[in-house]
Parts: structure tokens; sequence; C-alpha cells
């Protein structure tokens, strides 16, 4: 098959990050293991993906490759903007981490790895091509949250993640093979057509297997058991990284499958997507509220964040459409931002929320940002959380559905529910006194780095809502 | 423009104070200009554009999402005036009367500025988004100095004071979200007369708004976050939390409950007024059973509160008119009264009732203003209190006559405790040897106290100065409601 120019120009950024994943792997095998060099080259090869989807996406590429399986339109580009982005940040708390490791160039290979996969996935509109670039985001997931070796939550905490990742992946494929014996097809507009005659038995089944394995995967209750033993477990980078990156490509992806894939069965759908929301929504707060340990705490948090992008889908009906599929994508980017941010304070100040105590006092900018972040999270206006609910509510209310306005009440009545967890971080670190457990200033001038461009844009969400609301718009998917 | 102005300011001030040096005299001397500031530009205003506040200088619209219709939509008008400068006011009050903060001063100055731009921007905001980001604005900066500067008993006062009004505050939100999706704009002025909702939709709406504005205010049912909230608060923090806290609710009732959705709140409005009501007799006769000073006030500030819900549920120009003047004079006299009792507990160390007496005669200044702030919490003619409440009570009993007499007891009420309060604590003889060597009030308190005062009696005498400003915008709420 002959590949044109234009395939090449629409494959850029993947092109681009398997260039800088061979670069980083090979300075790894055959240059001094030099941290610094291989940290500067994964860092620069994100800018350079970000930039590439940048450029596509301000140039108004758009097309279709490969038979129709492959495409990419303002959406896609979107969410490559978002993994990219973040993997940037990934990459910078990483560096220094995994440098005293010793294994910097595999560790950040495998970074690069699920930035390939996630950045593929996005674009798929073929349902084996889907689970094709799933995995490959998924498997090198499993490596980066077992590797650190020094501690044995890692290779606990990788192992879990492993066996029901595995499992979510048969789920997924088992569902997509039946979608696919329905319909002869797996390209998503033929599957469309073959689901426009109305739902059988068959297809009913392979809709729901396709969905659970999507709900483990995004780790919406009741399949999120693995998040919390995962995430404390794995590095903090990755931790970070894994609970934003695939996951806004999983909800991208999942988002295309419903709308291109199966628009007809929306009411079945929608009033799934309710169910899992309502639920994930009230597992990840009431659990959170229980938590000592901020991994875990941030591991739930995140639990809970699915469940209001999940109401966005359930608000995928009658004239909350248009604002749904906005509302993800403002959200993801609004939960990118402030989620790596709080992941990456504990690396600076520790998992204990003991540690967290007067933190103020010792390490004011770490503690204002985290203070910016948990606010965040909550939904506290201006900040970036606030701007993801306020867009799902929208989009909830608009839909015309009592379902729906049940789940934008839960969606209320959740973010009420948050504020003790949250607020309690905020309080142990303005206004409880400093205790000897707590956080030192670690000398991470990377991950302060970070830290703080991810407070400042968390904090300044509103202005960039501008060009974002344009953006989105822009790639809508109807 | 100069409304913009005069919101940025208090955030680059508090963007300023963090970068000061540890200089305590250089930070209050700092603090004091950025305080300074919006409150010169209030009086500018006031004086240039006193009679036309929909003047283009003070008016902004730029778009901020177009997809929603939402803007960055700001200006004044006769309703918001008013709390407008008073929140300009209460902040350089505030700040002369931080005088019983020690620890971290700056981040102090810094958390009362960023609530200062939330007051202000509420009562600026023209766009209903608008309005609900500056009002959570305040929320924030209000946790942090109660949870951090308060007494011992801080920490679950500030949790629970933000989970309570955070809980309002969301669902007042979720009723704008839906007013402003069925309506198609955000923008207050687009929105006049119920915005081409169907009476039954107004009437959701209308509940959803209502219920998280009367959390605020606080409406008595909905109040028990209040008092361990006032208590635990250092002097200053006070200021701003009885002085202009409690008007972003009513305001809310004023400015966008009432003329946006005035068939949604027609049948809530009995009820307004029965909790106005409510919170007078139930916070006068709580006031007359607390021992603590602090806590007397408090009670006595919600009572008070009462009156601006039966004005602004009457529906008709007097108790409109006199629902705006109260949220000022009550602002204005609740102040006042909780920087003395902060003087004197500082001088004499307590709080209880029972353990002060005759202060007075050696403290004849902070007695004599605390006396004249009594005698203006209970409605004495010449005061700027009394006529506000007797204009609230007239239009309420107009509208409503159970309800307005019912207030009318209120303040006969009110006399009751407040005169009590006085003669344990001001007059009678020296209870304790120890006070023998109090001093009164200094030069900075006096500083804090005076223009309250001035105030007070002022507006008490020309009313006009006020309501000529607020005329105009009340008869348009006239006008939307099909009333006056």
């Amino acid at each position: 098959m002959a590949v044109s120019g234009q395939a090449f120009l629409a494959l850029l950024p993947e092109l681009v990050t398997t260039g800088f994943l061979i670069l980083v792997l090979m300075v790894g095998v055959f240059g001094e293991r030099n941290v610094g060099l291989t940290a500067g080259l994964a860092a620069f090869g994100s800018l350079a993906v970000f930039g590439s989807a940048a450029g596509l996406l301000l140039a108004g590429f758009e097309g279709s490759y490969f038979g129709g399986g492959y495409a990419v339109d303002g959406f896609a580009l979107y969410f490559k903007l978002i993994v990219a982005g973040s993997a940037f940040f990934a990459v910078l708390a990483a560096a220094r981490w995994s440098g005293n490791t010793g294994d910097a160039p595999e560790y950040l290979t495998l970074i690069l790895s699920v930035v390939l996969g996630s950045t593929l996935l996005v674009s798929m509109r073929d349902l084996f091509g889907i689970f094709l670039a799933l995995e490959l985001a998924t498997i090198p997931s499993y490596a980066m949250v077992a590797f650190d070796r020094s501690r044995r939550e890692s290779a606990e905490g990788g192992m879990k993640y492993l066996i029901t990742g595995v499992i979510a992946s048969s789920v997924l494929l088992y569902g997509i093979v039946l979608i696919y014996g329905v319909s002869g097809s797996a390209e998503l507009s033929e599957v469309a057509n073959a689901f426009s005659g109305g739902l059988t038995p068959v297809a009913l089944i392979g809709l729901a297997l396709l969905i659970s394995g999507f709900a483990f995967k995004l780790s919406a209750a009741p399949f999120h058991f693995w998040t919390p033993d995962a995430y404390q477990g794995a590095p903090t980078s990755a931790a970070a990284f894994l609970s934003v990156a695939p996951k806004a490509a999983f909800f991208a992806v999942l988002l295309r499958i419903l709308l291109e894939g199966m628009p007809e069965a929306a009411p079945t759908w929608t009033a799934v997507m309710a169910f899992l929301a309502i639920v994930t929504m009230f597992v990840g707060n009431l659990f959170a509220l229980r938590q000592r340990n901020v991994r875990r705490l941030l591991a739930y948090s995140s639990v809970a964040h699915t469940g209001y992008l999940l109401a966005a889908f359930a608000a995928l009906q009658g004239g909350g459409a248009a604002f749904a599929v906005q509302a993800v994508l403002v959200y993801t980017a609004a939960y990118a931002v402030m989620n790596l941010g709080a992941f990456l304070v504990i690396d600076l100040v520790g998992e204990d929320a003991k540690s967290y105590n007067g933190l103020i006092r010792t390490n004011p900018g770490v503690a204002a940002s985290m203070a910016i972040f948990m606010a965040a999270l909550v939904g506290i206006p201006p900040l970036s959380g606030f701007f993801g609910k306020l867009w799902v509510i929208l989009a909830g209310v608009q839909s015309g559905s009592v379902l729906v306005y049940i789940v934008v009440g839960a969606v209320v009545v959740n973010t009420v529910l948050s504020v003790p967890y949250y607020f309690g971080m905020i309080r142990n670190m303005l206004l409880e006194e400093p205790t000897t457990e707590t956080g030192r200033s670690k000398g991470a001038g990377a991950v302060r780095f970070a830290v703080y461009t991810l407070a400042i844009v968390t904090t300044l969400f509103g202005l960039l809502i501008i060009p974002l609301s344009t953006l989105t718009r822009a790639s809508g998917l109807l | 423009m100069i409304t913009t102005i005069s919101l940025l300011v208090p955030l680059l001030g508090a963007i300023l104070m963090l970068f000061l040096p540890d200089d305590e005299r250089l930070v209050r001397l700092a603090a004091l200009v950025v305080a300074a500031v919006p409150l010169l530009l209030v009086t500018y205003i006031y004086f240039a554009y006193g009679d036309d506040l929909g003047a283009a200088s003070l008016t902004q619209d730029l778009t901020w999402i177009p997809s929603l219709n939402v803007g960055y939509r700001v200006g004044l008008d006769g309703l918001g005036f008013g709390m407008f400068f008073l929140s300009a006011l209460l902040t350089v009050i505030a700040v002369l009367a931080a005088w019983d903060v020690r620890r971290n001063l700056k981040q102090y100055f810094a958390a009362i500025f960023l609530a200062e731009v939330g007051m202000l921007g509420v009562f600026a905001a023209q766009d209903l988004i608008l309005f609900y980001i500056f009002f959570e604005i305040t929320l924030i900066p209000m946790y942090l100095l109660v949870g951090i500067w308060g007494d011992e008993n801080r920490r679950p006062a500030a949790i629970k004071f933000f989970i309570y009004t955070f809980l309002g505050s969301t669902v007042m939100l979720a009723g704008f979200i839906a007013f402003g999706i069925l309506a198609g704009s955000y923008a207050m002025d687009a929105l006049t007369a119920g915005g081409g909702l169907s009476p039954r939709a107004q009437v959701a709406v209308a509940a959803l708004i209502l219920f998280g504005l009367l959390i605020k205010v606080p409406a008595v049912p909905l109040h028990s976050w209040l008092l361990d909230v006032y208590v635990s608060s250092p002097t200053s923090t006070n200021v701003l939390l009885s002085g202009v806290l409690p008007k972003l609710g009513t305001y809310g009732l004023i400015k966008v409950a009432i003329p946006l959705l005035p068939l949604g709140v027609e049948p809530f409005l009995p009820y307004v007024a029965a909790f106005g009501v409510i919170n007078v007799i139930y916070g006068s006769f709580v006031a007359f059973l607390q021992p603590d000073l602090k806590a007397l006030v408090a009670y006595s500030s919600i009572g008070t509160l009462g009156y601006i819900l039966l004005g602004a549920a009457s529906g008709n120009a007097v108790g409109l008119n006199g629902a705006v003047f109260q949220q000022v004079s009550h602002g204005l006299y609740s102040a006042l009264l909780f920087i003395l009792v902060g003087v004197i507990a500082a001088r004499t160390g307590t709080r209880r009732i029972r353990e002060l007496g005759g202060l007075a005669a050696r403290m004849p200044w902070a007695g004599g203003l605390l006396a004249l702030g009594a005698l203006a919490a209970m409605g004495l003619p010449g005061l700027a209190v009394f006529v506000s409440e007797f204009m609230s009570i007239m239009g309420g009993y107009e509208a409503f006559p159970v309800q307005g007499l019912l207030a009318a007891l209120g303040i006969i009420l009110s006399a009751m405790y407040l005169l009590y309060m006085l003669s344990r604590v001001i007059f009678g003889p020296i209870e304790r040897p120890a006070y023998e060597e109090a001093t009164d009030a200094g030069a900075v308190e006096m500083a804090a106290v005076v223009p309250l005062a001035v105030l007070l009696v002022l507006l008490g005498i020309l009313p006009g100065l006020l309501i000529n400003v607020q005329r105009p915008a009340v008869e348009a709420v006239l006008a939307a409601i099909g009333g006056g």
C-alpha cells in the first residue's frame, strides 16, 4: 500500500514519538547512562509531539487514512495535546527519581510508549485498531507501575494492575468480537449502519462487554478496585501520568466509539453511563473520605472524577449532546492539569497525610500550589475544575432527561461530599502546626518547576477557556 | 473601567502583600494604602456619578465564554452601590482593626484583600456566572481567615462554615445554570422579568437560588454554621463576616431572585418575609441568653438581618428601599459593635457579660460608642438603622400585615437585651479591681470605629444621601415585578 505524503503528515505526532522513543532507548544502550541527556531528550520529545499536534490543529488539518480506519481531526489532535502535555510534566517528575534507580532510559521509554499508544488510540476508527492501540498504551503502563524495585507495594500494585488489566482487555476484546460478528465490519461507520436497525441481543451483550472493559480501564466503579493499590505502589510520576494521559485517551476513544459507532443505541448506553456515573462518584468520594494516605486519597479522587466525566457521557442525548462532547473535552484538560499537579506534589512532600501538617511554614510555595490543586479538584471557581463541572452540569441540564437530572443532582451532592477530604488536606497544610514529620523541601528543581507551572495553569484556566472553547467547538464530533 | 480597577487593586494588593519584607509597621501601612484605593475610587464614583451610575466609564462588557454567552460584565447600580461602598470601607476598617493579629500578618492581609475582590465583584457583577464566581471567591479567604487566625475553636468552625455555604452556593449555581440555559443568556439585563421562562420553570429555578441565598444570609433554620464562626474569628474578620458576607445573600435576593424571576419568587415571598420575622424574633431571644458579649452581638446581627428579608419580600417601594438601605446600616452598626467587643475583650481579658461592669468610668470613648452602637441596633431614631428598619417594617406590613406586626415586636425585644447588656457592661460599679487599670480605646482603634459611628449618625439624619442613589434602581426592580 502506498503511503502518501499526506499520511506522513497525519502521522507526524506518532512518528515524532517513535523517533524520540528509539533515540532515548539508544542513548541508554550505547551512550553513557547520562540522566540529564535522556530526560532532556524525552522532555524535548514530548514537547515536539505537543508542537506537531498543535501545528496540525492550527493548520486545520483533517483527514481519514488507511481505509477510513485512522482519522486525524480536531477531536483527535486535541487529545494528543493533552497526552503530550502530560507526558512532558511526567518526564520532568521522573527524571531525578529514575536517575537514582539507574534505569532512566528504560523508564522514560515506557512513558513515550504510553504516549505513542494514546496518541494512536484517539485517532483510531476501527475496533481492532482501537484494541491494538489501547494495548500499546496499557502494556508499558503495567511495567511503569511495577518499576520501583525498592518498594514491595510497587510490585504488588503492578501485579494487581496487570491481572485486572488483562481481564479488562479480554472482556473488551470479547465485546469487540461480538460487535464485529453482528455488523460484519470493525470500522465504526459500518458498525453504525449495522446498529441502526435496533439492538439485537448479541449486539447488546457486545455493547455491555465493551463498556465493562472500558469501565475497568477508566477505573469506574464497580470496576475500580485496582486503582488505589496500583496508584499507591506506582512511582509518583507513573501514578500522575497514568491517572491523566491514557485516561484522557480512553475517554476520547470511548466517546468516538459510542457517537460514531452506535449513535442509534444512545438511549441504552446513556442509561448505562448514568448508572455508572452515579455509582462511581459515590464510591470514589465515600472511600476517599477515609484515606490517610495521600496517594490512596488521590486514587479514589480520580475514581470520583471518572464519575463526573461519565456524567457527561450520560448527557449525550437530546439538547445536551453538543455540550456533553464539549464537557468531556474541557473536563479532561481541566482534570489533567490539576490532577497531575496534585500527584507531583507527593514527590516533593510525601504520601503520609501527616507530612502535610503545617507545610505552609516549611514550604510555602508547594503548600500554596497543593491548596490550589485541592480547591480546583473540589470545583471552586475560578480554578480549572470549576469549568469542567460547569460544562458537565450544563450538558446535563440541557439533556432533557429525568435520569440525567438525577445524575446532575448526584454531581452537586458529590461535590459537597468531596469537600471534607480535599479541605482536610488544605487544613492540614495551612492551619495545623508543623511536626517533625512535615515534609522538608528536597532539592528537586524540575518537579518544583512542574508543580508551579501546573498551579499557575490551574489558576488561570478561566483565561484558557476562551481559546479552549473555540477549539472544542471546532472539534465537535457531531 | 473604574469598577474594574477597583476590583484589580485589591487583587494586586494581595499579591504585593506576600512579597513585602517582614516589617510589621511597613506591612500595616502598605495594607492601609492598598485598602484605601478602592474606597477613594468609590467615593469618587459617588460624587462624580452618583446620579448616573449607568455611565459608560463604570461598566464593562467583554465576552468570555462565547458558546455559553457568559461574559465579564461589570457595572454599578443603585442596588449594589451602597454595599460596594461599604465593602471598600469595611476593608479599610478591617485593616485598621487587625491589631490583634500578630502572626503571619502579610498573609492575613492578602486573604482580606482576596476576600475584598470577591465582595466588590459580587456587588458589581452583571452576569450570573460572574456573580457566582465572585460569590465563591470570598469563600476560601474567609475559610482561611477563620481557620488560621481564629481562636482555639477555629478549625471545626471554619470547615462548618465552608461546607454549609458551599452547599448553598452549589445549589444556587445549579439554579443559575438552569436559568441561563432556558433563557439563553447569563447577562442580568437580558434576563429581567423572567427572561421568557414559563412560570413553572421560574418557580423551580427560584427555589434553587433562594435556598443558596438563604443559607448565606443565614435565614434562621439554616443558620447553625454561624455562631461558631463569628465567635472564633479575629475581630477584623468579624467586621467583614457580619458587615458584608450576609449581604451577598440578601443582595442576591434583591438583585437576582426578585427582579429576574418575579413569578418564580412570588409564591416564596410570604415565607421569605416569615423567615425574616423568625430571624428577628429568634435572634433577639437567643441573644438575650448569651453569656458571651460577642455571641450576643452575633445573634443581634442575625436578628436585624431579618428586616432586610422582610423589606425585600414586601415588593413595594418603601420596603425595598428599606431593605437596600438596611444592608448598609446593618453593616455599619454590626462592624462597630464587633470592634468594640474586641477592644473591651483586649482590655479586660474576658468577653463574659457577667464578669464585665462599670467600663464607662475607665473607657468613656469605647463605652460611649458601644452605647451608640447598641442604640443603633435597637433602632433609635436619628441613627441610620432606624430609617431602614422602619421602612422595611412599613413596607413589610403593607404586603404581609402579620409578619410586619411581629417584626415590629422585634424592636422591643432588641431593646430589652441590648439595654440589659449596656447596663451590665458599661454602667454600674466597676466589677473587678483589675478594670481600674483598663485604658480607653487608642488612636488606631478610634480610627477604626469613629467613621462607622459618624456614618450611622449622618445617614440617620440625612438618609437621602443613600436613598437618592438607590431609588432609580429600586424603581427598576418594581417595574420588573410589575408592582410599585
